[in-house]
């Protein structure tokens, strides 16, 4: 079934015709998000013009049961922006305006489409910056940042983007729109912003954003060091918390993911070790001078192989542009690649590495290790390739390693969100009383279900069917199994 | 008048019979602390009282995390872990007269430090919570960095227990600093604001920033750090605040802090947040005989006659802030709560979901719901 004519004609009542797109062609261009195995080609997609034209939208989809995906930059990872066959997207690509910057309270107000470097960029001529940093913050977007609760390297001193994230102007699924949050932290009843962000687009869609801006530290020491195991480079992590010390960063990469960033962009990362720390700290120059000798002593506590302290602003520039680049970069030793995101205590990193390892030779499959080591946030990378029929070993190798990382006492995700790919995962890690209970908070949102539906929870119950408006399954409705 | 029947459970499975076998409307009671905070509550037919769910259930001190029972008073958790050099960063007022964790997580409750490490809701990474018909659900975990599915806490943070019971809670702890100074300078408010900005333009990395007043003004800067470095950066915050001097010993200026927040036979309290810029003139348009003002996080605590608060909601909301009654004094009449924010329907929806039948905290949120 597609939408018919006269669903058309209402977005093109609120829209300009033109922002209306309804050719097939056209319309694949947004059939998947940067998890490009699963594609549905939308029946339209909307480009509306301002936070008004989005509401005016969901509207529309209100009215006539139309279900809707929002979709920034379509850098995610999960599948969350993967649209509905029967649907439509809502591209926040043209909200792209910084509203305000005000530096005296230290906050400013973005419209979705502005991307996370771009926050940055409009704060520091007040010497002010935006703190959550995903890899991708080049081009992924606040409004994606705040559907995914997105996360980065200097996360562990300083927070996620639900820590950042003063309040939202938010269309709900009906059409009305509220603002979720206030100016500061301090907020009269339930903290309705912290249920919406990291709602993965499915409790509503926001049209601007007020984030928290810090000021640039004083002081940033990074150094990089290699190790000869995984192990060494963990025991430096955990004596580094030991001791007292909250770095802003603490980035591991093992021998596979250090020698596709040194290849994309020779950072000066030594091709061979079997691990390396990108180790940052930042703060008062005294303090971050007292720590980063404790930090160094660590390491060679440790048997670091190499020390190499960045010297200068540019030095410090590339080492993050290898880790940073690293994702991008395993393109160029492997044709494909699946990028997993699990979390598991820091204190069961070795374990885990060591398991992931011996699950990739079973597999027969290689996975290249990078990730954010100082709060356990993993990204294994999955080497396959499609051309030689991998791509189903690859996946699943890539789904038991997130599942692991939940029997180690972890979750699911750290960052890119549930989203299609790990739906039918959330039993693995949460009950049914949980998940029933996350049904009811999403339906007291959108009780027609019509936004973003199909992602984060296992719904429809049976994994598998196709996601779009519930419609009882054929086993339901015989009575032989029961919707919660 | 009708007895109220007093629940007592000691564990989880305790909370969820209570929950489901006892018929009518139920309030949740911890320490007592907050007890005449928010609205005042309808008569209710059981208080469930979770002061014996105590207790960790798990400390991960290499991942900084811990888990305990809701009805554990968030010092002993201190005292429990300081042997580990490990703290939970939360300095509000109330600690002291025992507050629990449930309870500072269910009144959103936060102290002068939330100006680095945030409110409850920032530390809170994981619950179990107990919702009207007995459902025990549970969201987040052990790990800091974690998007699996919708964050609860979130949604009972700041609930005044009408949503469910809170069972358990996970924190993330922060390292305890190996060293902290306070630097105190009298000045009243228009001048401590104008010194809080230039602490707030400069490395000077305050951990709190808080004006207090009962009288005569002071402006209060906490920095925490190493050893090694704490007594330089002293020396610097000195030269910026053109003096000023060093807290040390028993005249903890903290303390009264603390006191002035917490109201007295007399006087309502009411919490407000607005911008920071607006705060000093919005704070001294509402007739408050003491107050802490927090210059940097946008917070302020101000103690008032009951008879003005509802005009002052209306203030502090013309002026684009939050505010919430924090202590109501016996018989008096003081609105809780402002103008309702847009997204009341939300509430009253999610409310609708968790608890259709009304049963938790009943008044807690009247007039909105």
């Amino acid at each position: 079934m597609t939408l018919h004519g006269g669903v058309r004609q209402a977005f093109e009542r609120v829209l300009d015709p033109a922002d209306v797109l309804s050719d097939p062609v056209k319309c694949r261009a947004y059939e998947c998000d940067g998890l490009t195995g699963y594609r549905v080609r939308p029946d339209l997609v909307l480009l509306p013009r301002d936070a008004s034209q989005v509401a005016a939208a969901v509207r529309v989809c209100h009215e006539h049961g139309v279900p809707f995906v929002a979709r920034g930059a379509g850098t995610g990872l999960s599948g969350g922006a993967l649209p509905v066959a029967d649907g439509v997207v809502i591209s926040l690509a043209r909200l792209k305006r910084v509203l305000e910057v005000d530096p005296v309270n230290r906050r400013a107000v973005v419209q979705p489409g502005v991307t996370n470097l771009e926050i940055t960029a409009a704060a520091a001529p007040h010497g002010l910056y935006y703190a959550p940093d995903p890899s991708s913050q080049q081009v992924c977007t606040i409004g994606g940042n705040v559907a995914e609760n997105s996360g980065g390297a200097h996360c562990l001193k300083y927070g996620f983007t639900t820590n950042h994230v003063l309040s939202c102007e938010v269309v709900l699924p009906d059409g009305s729109v509220v603002t979720l949050g206030t100016d500061t932290n301090e907020q009269a009843g339930p903290d309705l912003r912290g249920v919406f962000l990291g709602s993965e687009g499915t409790l509503g869609i926001t049209t601007s954003v007020t984030v928290r801006l810090l000021r640039t530290p004083e002081s940033v020491r990074t150094l990089l060091a290699d190790f000869p195991s995984v192990a060494s480079a963990g025991d430096v992590v955990s004596d580094i918390v030991s001791a007292g010390i909250v770095p802003a960063a603490v980035e591991m990469m093992d021998t596979l993911a250090i020698e596709a960033a040194e290849e994309a962009v020779h950072a000066g990362y030594t091709v061979g070790v079997p691990a390396a720390l990108v180790v940052e700290l930042d703060g008062p120059v005294e303090e971050c001078d007292a720590q980063f000798e404790l930090v160094k002593a660590i390491c060679e506590k440790h048997g670091c192989t190499r020390l190499h302290i960045a010297g200068s602003p540019e030095e410090r520039a590339k080492i993050w542009k290898g880790r940073k680049a690293a994702f991008a970069a395993v393109g160029r030793i492997s044709p494909d690649y699946f990028v997993q995101d699990g979390v598991v205590p820091r204190t069961r990193l070795a374990e885990v590495l060591d398991r992931i390892a011996g699950m990739g030779t079973d597999a027969g499959l290689r996975v290249a290790n990078v990730f954010h080591a100082g709060d356990g946030n993993l990204h294994p990378l999955v080497l396959y390739s499609a051309a030689a029929g991998e791509t189903e070993r690859a996946e699943r190798l890539s789904g038991e390693i997130a599942e692991l990382c939940v029997e180690m006492g972890g979750s699911l995700s750290g960052e890119h969100g549930i989203g299609t790919d790990k739906a039918c995962s959330m039993p693995k890690m949460f009950g049914e009383e949980d998940l029933a209970t996350m049904h009811r908070v999403r339906h007291a949102f959108d009780p027609d279900g019509i936004c973003n539906p199909g992602k984060v929870l296992p719904t429809p119950r049976l994994c598998g069917e196709r996601p779009g408006k519930y419609k009882p399954h054929p086993l339901e409705e015989t009575g032989a199994i029961e919707r919660l | 008048m009708t007895t109220t029947t007093t629940l007592r459970p000691a564990d989880l499975a305790e909370v969820r019979d209570a929950v489901r076998d006892t018929p009518g409307r139920l309030a949740v009671t911890g320490a007592g602390t907050a007890a005449n905070w928010a609205g005042e509550l309808d008569p209710v037919d059981a208080v469930l009282d979770v002061s014996a769910l105590t207790g960790v259930v798990t400390h991960n001190p290499g991942d900084m995390t811990v888990s305990a029972r809701a009805g554990t008073p968030l010092r002993a958790l201190v005292d429990e872990l300081a042997e580990h050099g490990q703290h939970v960063s939360l300095d509000a007022a109330r600690i002291a007269d025992g507050a629990t964790l449930g309870g500072l997580v269910a009144t959103a409750d936060s102290g002068p430090s939330s100006l680095v490490y945030g409110t409850m809701r920032d530390l809170v990474i994981g619950v179990t919570v107990v919702l009207a018909d007995g459902t025990v659900a549970r969201s987040g975990g052990h790990v800091i960095k974690n998007v699996a599915g919708y964050d609860l806490a979130k949604l009972l943070h700041g609930s005044y227990g009408t949503l469910g019971v809170l069972a358990e809670i996970v924190l993330r702890l922060h390292p305890v600093p190996q060293r902290t100074a306070t630097l105190v300078v009298d000045a009243p408010l228009a001048q401590a604001a104008e010194l809080a900005a230039r602490v707030l333009e400069g490395p000077y990395e305050p951990v709190a920033l808080e004006w207090v007043s009962d009288g005569s003004g002071r402006l209060l800067v906490r920095i925490e750090g190493t050893d090694e470095a704490l007594p330089a950066r002293v020396q610097r915050l000195r030269e910026v605040l053109g003096g000023g001097d060093e807290a040390a010993g028993a005249d903890d200026p903290w303390l009264r802090h603390a006191e002035l927040t917490r109201g007295s036979p007399e006087a309502a309290v009411l919490r407000i947040g607005a911008r920071p810029s607006v705060l000093p003139a919005l704070v001294s348009e509402i007739a408050a005989d003491a107050a802490t003002v927090g210059l940097g996080t946008g917070v302020a605590t101000v103690s008032l006659p009951p008879h003005v608060v509802a005009e002052a909601h209306g203030r502090v909301h013309a002026a684009g802030g939050t505010s919430q009654l924090r202590y109501r004094p016996p018989g008096a009449d003081a609105a809780a709560w402002g103008p309702p924010p847009s997204a009341l329907p939300v509430l009253r929806a999610l409310k609708t979901e968790l608890d259709p039948d009304g049963r938790f905290g009943p008044g807690r949120f009247s007039p909105w719901m």
